[in-house]
C-alpha cells in the first residue's frame, strides 16, 4: 500500500518562537514549537485557554510571521515570502474555517463561497458552478441566496466550511470550529470534517474540547507555547 | 479578482447603505449642482455680452455730454468735423435725439426719435427688412423720410409691421413716410433702444422736430482696433481746445471695445467667484466622505480580517474602499448634474442667463471623482494597512 515516505509533507515547522512585548516584559507565546503534519492528516491541536493555540493557527495560516524558526507549507518558504505572496499562499494553499464563521454579512451564501474563487481570478460563472457543487455537497442546495442572518449556526459554520474548499486548498485550518455550535450541530461539523479528511484533505483543527480531539485521528497538545506529541 | 467582480461587491455594499450613502453625497451633490449651474451661467452671461454687442462695432467710440439735460457747452456738428482731423479717426458724424408724441392711424403715444447722418446705419450694423436705409439724398434733399425700429413698428401696427412701409407717421403732429423697416437688434447695450425708435434724417430732424436746440452726441469710428486709444485722445486734446470753458472732462468718451471687455471681465470675475463657492462645497462635502469612509472601515474591520484570510490583497481592499467613496461621489455628481440641469429654467425665470454646456457637465462630474478619489483614498489605504490577525480579532 503506501508509507508515510511517498506522502507530501504540507506543513513543516521548525522552531517556531513568537514573542509579544508588552511594556517591559517579553511575552513567549510560542516556544520552540516543532510540528509537521503530512498530506491528508487530520490533526487536533488541543490546549486550554491561553497556551497559544490561535497564535500558532495563525503563524501556521500565513497571517502572521513568527519571531524565529522556519515554515515551509506545501514545499514553500513562507518566511521568505513578501506581503502579496502571503495574500497569494492563504487564498491558494490555505481555506480557514472560523470559530465564529466570519461570513460576509451582505453577501448571500454561494456569494460568500465564491469569494475565494474571485480573488484568484476565476470568472463568475465558473466561481458560481463549484460554490454550489460545494454547498450541495454539505446540505445547503436550498439555502444559496440566503444571507448570514438568515441561517442558523449551524448552517453558516457549513457555508463557512464550504467557502475554505471550495478552492481544493492542501491544507484547511479550523480555530475551534464548533466553539460557537450547540452539542448537535458540533457532532455534524464533525462528521463533516472526518468526511474531508477521508475524500484527502489534510486537516489542522484547533480545539480545547477533549471529546472533539478524542475522534481525530492525531492529537498534539500544546501547553504555555510549548508542543507535546500525545 | 477581476474588476467586475469588484465593481460588484462596491456596489453591494454601497447598495446595503444606501440611505448613508445618500446623506454623504449631499454635499457633492450640492456642488456639483453649483459647478454646473455656475458654468452655465458664466456661459449664459458670456452669451448675452457678446450678443448685446456684437452690434456694435469696437472700434466705435460714443462721445456724449456727461451730464443729462441742458449743457452749457454743448457739443456741436464742428466737433464731429474736428475730430477727422485725427489721424487716427476714420469717420466721426453727430447725431441727435428727442422725444414727441408718434402717431400711426389711431394709436399715438410717447417715443423717441434720432436725426442721423447715414453712415450711423452702417457703423450700427442697422439693416432693413423691408424697404431701405435712409441714404445720403434724403440728407442734402431734406426728405422727410423715416426708418422705424421693429419693435415700434410691432407697436403701431398692432403686430402688422410689413403695412407701415409706404405709410406715413406723424410725430408732434408732422407727417413723414416711412421708407424702411429695420432688422431686429436687440438690445445694443447702449443707452439707445434701436428696435423702440424712430430713424430720420438729421437734418429733417432738426428742421422740423428740434430746431437749433439740438445736441448732437458723436459717433467715431477710429480707423482700427489698435488705434481706439490714440483716437481717445486726440478726441480729448481736440475737446479741450474747442470747448474751454469746461474742457473734455464735460464730456463721456467711451469706446464700445473696452466696454465688452470689461462685461466680459465683469461675468468672468462672477463666474471665478461662484466656481471657487462650489469647490468650497465640494471640499467640505469629500471631508464628509473621509469621514464616513472612516467609520465604514471600523464597521467593516472584522470583514477586512476575513477578506485577507481568503485572500484579498492589500490592493483589493485599497481599490474596494476607494471604489466606495468614488462611486458614492460620482453618483452624487450625476445627481447634482441632473439637479443643476434641472434649475436652469428656474434661473432663466429669475431673468438669470444660463446655458448649459457640456463643458460644465464635465468639470461637475471630474469634481465630484476627484472629490471621491482624493477623500476616499486615506480611509481605503487605513483598510488595506490593517492587520489581518488584529482585524479579525476586532469585534
Ligand atoms: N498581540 C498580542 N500582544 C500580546 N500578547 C498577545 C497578543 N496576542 C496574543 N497574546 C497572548 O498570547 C497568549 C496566547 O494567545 P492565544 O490567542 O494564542 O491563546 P489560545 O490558546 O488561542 O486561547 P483560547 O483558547 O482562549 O483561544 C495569550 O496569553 C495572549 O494574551
Ligand atoms: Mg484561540
Amino acid at each position: 500500500m503506501f508509507s508515510l515516505e511517498n506522502k507530501k509533507r504540507i506543513i513543516d515547522a521548525h522552531n517556531i518562537i513568537k514573542e509579544y512585548q508588552t511594556g517591559t516584559e517579553l511575552l513567549r507565546v510560542l516556544d520552540d514549537v516543532t510540528i509537521t503534519v503530512m498530506e491528508n492528516e487530520f490533526t487536533a491541536i488541543l490546549g486550554p485557554s491561553g497556551s497559544g493555540k490561535s497564535t500558532l493557527m495563525n503563524v501556521l495560516g500565513c497571517l502572521d510571521r513568527p519571531t524565529s524558526g522556519t515554515y515551509f507549507l506545501d514545499g514553500v518558504d513562507v518566511l521568505q515570502a513578501n506581503e502579496k505572496q502571503l495574500a497569494h499562499m492563504r487564498n491558494q494553499k490555505i481555506g480557514f474555517v472560523f470559530q465564529k464563521f466570519n461570513l460576509l454579512p451582505r453577501l448571500t451564501a454561494i456569494q460568500n463561497v465564491m469569494l475565494p474563487l474571485l480573488y484568484r481570478g476565476i470568472d463568475e460563472a465558473d466561481a458560481f458552478e463549484r460554490a454550489k457543487e460545494k454547498l450541495v455537497l454539505l446540505g445547503l442546495e436550498n439555502r444559496l441566496k440566503h444571507r448570514p442572518n438568515e441561517l442558523s449556526g449551524g448552517q453558516q459554520q457549513r457555508v463557512a466550511i464550504a467557502r475554505a474548499i471550495v478552492g481544493d486548498p492542501p491544507l484547511l485550518l479550523a480555530d475551534e470550529p464548533t466553539g460557537n455550535l450547540d452539542s448537535k450541530s458540533s457532532l455534524d461539523a464533525i462528521k463533516i470534517f472526518q468526511d474531508l479528511h477521508h475524500q484527502g484533505n489534510t486537516i489542522l483543527v484547533i480545539t480545547h474540547d477533549r471529546d472533539v480531539a478524542e475522534k481525530l485521528q492525531k492529537v498534539v497538545f500544546i501547553r504555555d507555547g510549548r508542543l507535546y506529541e500525545n | 479578482m477581476k474588476a467586475r467582480q469588484l465593481i460588484k461587491l462596491v456596489f453591494i455594499n454601497i447598495y446595503h447603505n444606501k440611505f448613508r450613502s445618500l446623506l454623504t453625497t449631499l454635499g457633492v451633490i450640492v456642488g456639483t449642482a453649483t459647478i454646473f449651474l455656475v458654468v452655465a451661467i458664466g456661459a449664459g452671461g458670456e452669451a448675452q455680452v457678446n450678443q448685446q454687442y456684437s452690434k456694435l462695432n469696437v472700434g466705435t467710440i460714443m462721445v456724449t455730454s456727461a451730464t443729462r439735460g441742458k449743457v452749457k457747452d454743448p457739443l456741436t456738428k464742428k466737433d464731429a468735423e474736428r475730430f477727422t482731423e485725427s489721424a487716427h479717426v476714420a469717420s466721426a458724424f453727430p447725431v441727435v435725439n428727442g422725444s414727441g408724441t408718434m402717431k400711426y392711424g389711431n394709436y399715438g403715444n410717447k417715443g423717441s426719435f434720432f436725426g442721423i447722418v447715414p453712415e450711423y446705419q452702417e457703423a450700427n450694423h442697422l439693416s432693413v427688412q423691408i424697404g431701405r436705409l435712409l441714404e445720403d439724398d434724403d440728407e442734402s434733399k431734406h426728405n422727410r423720410f423715416a426708418v422705424l425700429g421693429s419693435d415700434f413698428a410691432n407697436t403701431y401696427t398692432d403686430g402688422n409691421p410689413d403695412e407701415i412701409v409706404g405709410k406715413s407717421i406723424e410725430i408732434n403732429s408732422r407727417t413723414f413716410e416711412v421708407v424702411g423697416l429695420l432688422n431686429r437688434v436687440g438690445d445694443s447695450g447702449s443707452f439707445m433702444s434701436y428696435d423702440d425708435s424712430v430713424f430720420l434724417p438729421m437734418s429733417v430732424a432738426e428742421k422740423y422736430l428740434l430746431g437749433n436746440r439740438s445736441n448732437p452726441n458723436i459717433t467715431v469710428v477710429a480707423k482700427d482696433l489698435n488705434s481706439v486709444s490714440s483716437a481717445i485722445e486726440d478726441i480729448k486734446s481736440i475737446l479741450d481746445e474747442t470747448h474751454r470753458l469746461g474742457g473734455s472732462d464735460q464730456f463721456r468718451i467711451v469706446d464700445a471695445g473696452s466696454r465688452l471687455a470689461s462685461a466680459q471681465s465683469t461675468a468672468k470675475t462672477m463666474s471665478m467667484l461662484l466656481l471657487s463657492v462650489a469647490v468650497v462645497v465640494l471640499i467640505v462635502s469629500g471631508i464628509g466622505i473621509m469621514n464616513v469612509m472612516f467609520v465604514t472601515v471600523k464597521e467593516r474591520t472584522k470583514e477586512i480580517g476575513t477578506l485577507k484570510a481568503i485572500g484579498a490583497t492589500r490592493s483589493e481592499i485599497l481599490s474596494q474602499f476607494l471604489g466606495e467613496a468614488v462611486v458614492i461621489s460620482f453618483v452624487g455628481g450625476i445627481l447634482g448634474s441632473i439637479i443643476g440641469y434641472g434649475m436652469v429654467p428656474v434661473l432663466s425665470y429669475f431673468e438669470l442667463a444660463a446655458l448649459p454646456t457640456l463643458n460644465g457637465l464635465m468639470l461637475g462630474l471630474l469634481f465630484s471623482v476627484v472629490t471621491g478619489v482624493f477623500f476616499g483614498f486615506y480611509p481605503a489605504w487605513k483598510a488595506a494597512d490593517l492587520n489581518p490577525i488584529e482585524a479579525l480579532r476586532y469585534e
